[in-house]
């Protein structure tokens, strides 16, 4: 089986090839040395411990919404709504971490994180039931639930849950004692990133060593199969989108509590998307995910630092995110293979 | 339409010396006697084809002249390269020698554009129709009337193109409602309308492909006075079939292809359809046709159906009020043409598919509301009739494909953990008790041969002691060696005490493993043969006409 | 007034959206979903700016938008058609890429970031002449109107026509429908997915000009504002027919309207931004039961 494991690996490095090149061009245009520039973003984002740190600190909430993504893509369900399910998700850990009182202490963790993953669950939960009681497709119902979500804690934060104390859209911050330790002050690297390790490792496991994650694999490679063989296929698709929103929710929880501490109209740039750009890119292979979320962190947080020093402009990481996401999509191989499929069909 | 002397009942014992054409077929003498005789020119033909594909030998040396303004069949059994060869007439492949005669002239095809351009048309299996648009539309799309050449901005002329839709129907005694959507139309009407799109296309020459597998018998009938009429208006026809009957009934010339080469050609009126039917199966292993004659099963029921009924969804067969009983050491066959309702009825039982009334009893127990997995907890085991897209995922590996069902019983998972040690010994103990022949369980099912992918659903489906097996077609696509493995597995499967029902379209098959043999026809059982052996032209008879009479 | 008003500020608001949602009616007919939409507008925007201020002219601007973001959805259409990528993600993967070109070109040539701000823009000038104010109630609005409103409602009642009469909308709708059909007849399907594609950026491209030359003369980064998806929503509301995709977009552009004024009054302005989106979810689950009913029947 040598051929699939090369055309895996060139699955998982054509898109990273093409955003290279893409962005490659971009610079030589702007009369830089791709080169340089790449040495570059690999010593601000892995120089030192403080840089890996920053570097860390902007994978977590894409470890989390990547495996949220994977969850779903792998069993050929396609929730691209984890984005919503982020924002509120982060948005009912933080509102519960300031008006809960603080003398809770140490108990506001759990109880913050389960409110995450209940809100993240039932958001998701939707567009489960809908897809698979009444084939509703999922790809627009999680889209259309993305911008609802985007709509509706936007206007909690600008109405009821406005900080009395600051401005306009946040509220206010969450106790101190609900903030997640810090691993390596002053970077902001917080606890969350141990959670969204542990998200990955426990999907990995879910994938190989559960009957659960066995049944959904299945019903993404062949949904009839499944069924003749007594899978539950509706029930299967609402698991996983349950999942889905519960990883998403714990995400927008660590994100809140660990990062932010508070919740504001820019809670998430875009973390569900990037997240997406990540499961793809790691194939829903969980060490793809550590690792393509990890480039994605470097690209942010390098990001900044080379547009202050080299006068580079951060958008050039939506640039290679933008190309990843198209090429890591891309069967260049089907073609052929299919033509070798037709002549094979002799008879 | 199974007229006594064509029965394929003296299938076996027919074994005539003489062969037209032995080994190398040579046509010229063939040829020269029709157009001698006729008077008439070759519309289409083949010279000598070879075509390979790797090792395999598709064809290895067809000829034939379909004569203009004949009915032409071409009968061979499932694989034996009829598909090879009307690839290679349309131009979709090239031959690797030999060459395709078009109006008495050599050519080269590259394409089916090209085949058309022609004037030969092919109506596939599938109809190249979109379910969305009207017929009409799909009737003039490609090639659309226009009223002023503007380009692909052109107006349509939708009152010309109902004209020569209209005409065109006409002319061949079709009768047909152009605005209709065309996914709400029957299927025998859409090939008229493949025809009449092939006809307003200026074809001359059509290429059939097992044009009546999808059909209902009275629909058939209307297919053939259509195709008589075509006939009569001077277009000539090539037909593909595998059934006798219907080249008996319908074609002027009938040439036999087996294993890529073509056998016997004859006129139907020189022929008979044992004749015919001696050379389709000359060389292959003549099947054991054991059940011992009078076998009396005396097993607990096993199956009941009592009233089943199911809707029509999406084209599928409707099923009316069918009541069976499936003994223990019992093999129920079902037989029916294609698409009368055999699939549904094995749906039905296995919870693939809603029942509108009536009971589905399995072990005494009314399992009609229960899920599949309930089902097969109780003891039903189910062998897919698309063995490609429901009774594997080809994309998965062998080991996934063998314990897929079991996965969450012990050994493989205990405490909610699946044990992937587990999983991988009992899968190898499963594909070992079977024979299968595989290099990896971590191979993906796909690397497996025809055989051994039906060896393998097997292995799963037989590896929880089931009660009941509801085999659909198990032996399609299968090679000879397979087929005589898995009739084996049936058998022994009955012979420990198992139900088994089993359909299938191969009648020789059903008779010679069935105890007792129902007919479906048109979701409906319309009769019932104690002791199929020997009651093949009865079954014929039912299967095509609903009534034994 | 008050009723002249918003028949004004509705007409100009729905504009981009319907010139938007053409494209991408079509383009789903043909079997394309285009999530890229929000991308063509955003630099449709911003090629119209550029292009009016350099050459002074609006209608120059506009042909210069539209077909730049056609030659990015051609472009895009390739991805999908010949390189079998996901059209979901990779529409999702332009958005982003589009929007950071944009950026980049925006910090780097112009050194500003956000906002580009050009001299002379040409603005998109009123049609009819100025007496037809005086007709009560719809004077004001027609007055109003600019030359792509127009184009774009002539455009969805000529679309009905084009789709069911014309060679080229019976190719659209036979390769939406059945892709395969359409190849063996004879036809190039994936090349009529192209040019549907391309005749989404088009009109996307339209669309963002409208945007930045109806009345701001200037490009902002998010100018687009989620319109792409509005537009979405607005087809798949109207089930990708263009008389009933064109109310759907009046009535999210009256939303859009009302959304400014019932601000003033009290009303969140984000809850009823979300209306579209939440009108989308309802009309899909309402449409998949109704299927599923008669599907069992």
């Amino acid at each position: 089986m040598s051929s699939s494991i090369a055309s895996r690996s060139i699955g998982i490095l054509l898109p990273l090839v093409v955003s290279l090149i893409v962005s490659g061009v971009v610079l030589l245009v702007i009369g830089k040395n791709p080169l340089d520039v790449f040495s570059l973003i690999a010593t601000e984002s892995f120089g030192n411990a403080r840089r890996i740190a920053a570097t860390l600190s902007a994978a977590t909430p894409l470890l989390f919404t990547a495996v949220a993504t994977a969850v779903c893509f792998r069993s050929g369900v396609f929730n691209v709504g984890v984005e919503g399910a982020f924002l509120v998700g982060g948005l009912a850990a933080v509102f519960l971490g300031f008006t809960l009182p603080a003398a809770w202490g140490f108990a506001l963790f759990p109880i913050c994180f389960f409110a995450a993953a209940l809100i993240g669950a039932i958001w998701l939960y939707v567009p489960g039931i809908l897809l698979a009681k009444f084939e509703v497709d999922e790809v627009v119902s999680t889209l259309m639930l993305n911008f609802i979500a985007v709509a509706i804690t936007g206007y909690l934060v600008n109405g009821p849950l406005l900080s009395p104390l600051s401005g306009n859209n946040v509220t206010p911050l969450i106790h101190e004692v609900a903030y997640l330790p810090r691993l390596m002050p002053p970077s902001t690297l917080h606890a969350g990133f141990l959670i969204g390790l542990v998200c990955v490792a426990a999907y990995g496991f879910w994938c190989r060593y559960t009957p659960a994650g066995f049944e959904g694999g299945l019903i993404g490679l062949n949904q009839r199969f499944s069924r003749a063989v007594g899978i539950s296929v509706p029930r299967t698709i609402v698991g996983v989108m349950i999942l889905s929103g519960v990883i998403a929710g714990i995400g927008g929880a660590a994100h809140g509590m660990g990062q932010m501490h508070r919740f504001s109209d820019g809670f998430s740039p875009g973390y569900g998307f990037t997240g997406m750009a990540v499961a793809l890119l790691g194939r829903n292979h969980p060490i793809g995910i550590v690792l393509g979320a990890i480039l994605f962190g470097a690209l942010a947080s390098a990001g900044t630092t080379i547009q202050l020093f080299s006068n580079i402009p951060l958008d050039l990481v939506n640039i290679i995110q933008g190309t990843v996401m198209i090429f890591a999509v891309v069967e260049l191989g089907r073609i052929s293979l299919r033509r070798k499929k037709g002549t094979a069909n002799a008879g | 339409m199974f007229p006594a002397k064509d029965t394929p009942t003296s299938l076996s014992n027919n074994n005539q010396e003489r062969v037209v054409f032995p080994r190398a077929p040579d046509f010229s003498h063939a040829r020269e006697a029709i157009v001698l005789s006729t008077d008439r020119s070759v519309a289409l033909g083949a010279v000598d084809l070879h075509k390979s594909y790797g090792a395999t030998k598709a064809n290895r040396g067809i000829s034939l002249s379909v004569m203009r303004g004949e009915i032409h069949a071409i009968v061979g059994e499932n694989g034996a390269g009829k598909s090879t060869l009307m690839r290679m007439l349309q131009g979709v492949e090239r031959p690797d020698s030999g060459h395709v005669v078009i109006a008495d002239k050599p050519v080269v095809l590259n394409g089916p554009a090209e085949a058309l351009a022609l004037s030969i048309g092919m109506v596939h299996q599938e109809f190249m129709l979109a379910p969305d648009l009207t017929l009409l539309e799909n009737l003039v799309l490609g090639e659309e009337p226009v009223t002023r050449q503007l380009g692909p901005l052109s107006r349509i002329d939708w009152a010309k193109a109902l004209r020569e839709g209209q005409g065109l129907a006409e002319s061949i005694g079709a009768q047909i409602d152009w605005q209709r959507r065309t996914s709400s139309v029957p299927v025998h009407i859409l090939q008229f309308v493949e025809i009449i799109r092939l006809l307003r296309r200026g074809c001359n020459v059509l290429i059939l492909d097992e044009p009546t597998a999808v059909l209902a018998p009275p629909q058939v009938e209307e297919l053939f006075d259509l195709l008589r009429n075509l006939r009569a208006n001077g277009t000539t026809i090539l037909f593909i079939s595998h059934k006798i009957g219907e080249v008996m009934a319908l074609a002027d010339q009938v040439t036999v292809i087996r294993q890529g080469k073509t056998v016997f050609h004859s006129t139907i009126a020189e022929t008979t359809g044992p004749e015919i039917a001696s050379h389709i199966v000359r060389d292959a292993p003549p099947l054991e046709t054991s059940p011992p004659p009078s076998r009396t099963v005396t097993g607990e029921p096993v199956l009941e159906l009592d009233g089943l009924s199911a809707r029509s969804l999406e084209k599928s067969q409707s099923l009316d009020n069918i009541s069976l009983q499936v003994r223990a050491g019992e093999i129920l066959g079902i037989a029916g043409v294609s698409g009368n309702g055999q699939g549904e009825l094995a749906e039905c039982i296995a919870g693939l598919r809603d029942t509108s009334a009536g009971n589905i009893i399995l072990q005494g127990a009314d399992i009609t509301g229960e899920t599949t997995l309930a089902r097969r907890n109780r003891g039903l085991a189910y062998v897919s009739a698309d063995r490609r897209h429901e009774g594997l995922t080809t994309a998965a590996s062998i080991e996934t494909n063998v314990i897929a069902g079991s996965h969450r019983a012990p050994p493989i998972t205990r405490g909610g953990i699946l044990s992937r040690k587990n999983l991988r010994q009992e899968a190898s103990k499963r594909l070992a008790a079977l024979k299968v022949v595989f290099g990896k369980v971590t191979d993906p099912a796909d690397s497996l041969s025809g055989g051994n992918q039906q060896k393998l659903v097997f292995a799963r489906e037989s590896a929880d002691n089931p009660k009941l097996m509801i085999a659909s077609q198990p032996t399609r696509g299968v090679d000879l060696n397979g087929i005589a493995a898995i009739h084996g597995l049936l058998r022994d499967f009955r012979d420990q005490g198992g139900a088994v029902l089993l359909a299938s379209e191969e009648l020789d098959e059903l008779i010679a493993l069935s105890d007792r043999v129902v007919v479906i026809f048109e979701g409906r059982l319309v009769g019932e043969v104690t002791s199929p052996a020997g009651a093949m032209a009865q079954i014929g008879q039912m299967m095509v006409q609903g009534d034994a009479a | 007034m008050q009723v002249e008003q918003i028949l004004v500020s509705t007409l100009i608001l729905t504009t981009p959206i319907l010139l938007a949602a053409i494209g991408g009616l079509v383009n789903r007919q043909a079997g394309i979903v285009n999530i890229g939409l929000e991308a063509k507008m955003l630099s449709g925007a911003f090629v119209a700016v550029i292009v009016s201020s350099a050459t002074q002219s609006w209608f120059i601007a506009c042909l210069a938008a539209a077909l730049s973001s056609a030659v990015i959805g051609w472009m895009f259409s390739l991805t999908i058609t010949r390189a079998h990528a996901n059209m979901i993600v990779a529409g999702l993967g332009l958005n982003i890429l589009v929007a950071g070109v944009l950026g980049f070109i925006l910090s780097w040539v112009y050194k500003t970031s956000g906002t580009l701000r050009q001299p002379d823009v040409v603005l998109l000038p009123d049609v009819l002449p100025e007496f037809f104010e005086k007709i009560p109630v719809i004077g004001p609005a027609l007055s109003s109107l600019d030359p792509l409103t127009i184009f774009a409602w002539i455009t969805v009642f000529c679309l009905p026509f084009v789709l069911t009469n014309t060679r080229i909308g019976l190719w659209i709708r036979a390769t939406g429908n059945a892709p395969h059909v359409t190849r063996a007849v004879g036809l190039r399907s994936l090349a009529i997915q192209d040019a549907s594609t391309a005749f989404a950026g088009f009109f996307a491209g339209l669309a963002g000009a409208h945007l930045a030359l109806a009345s701001l003369g200037l490009f902002n980064e998010g100018l687009t504002a989620g319109r792409g998806f509005i537009a979405l929503a607005a087809f798949y509301f109207g089930r990708d027919r263009p008389i009933q995709t064109a109310m759907a977009c009046l009535l999210f552009g009256f939303l859009d309207n009302t959304q400014i004024r019932l601000q003033t009054a009290g009303f969140p302005p984000k809850l009823i931004g979300m209306t579209p989106y939440l009108m989308v979810l309802l009309a899909l689950i309402f449409t998949s039961v109704r299927a599923q009913r008669k599907a069992r029947l």
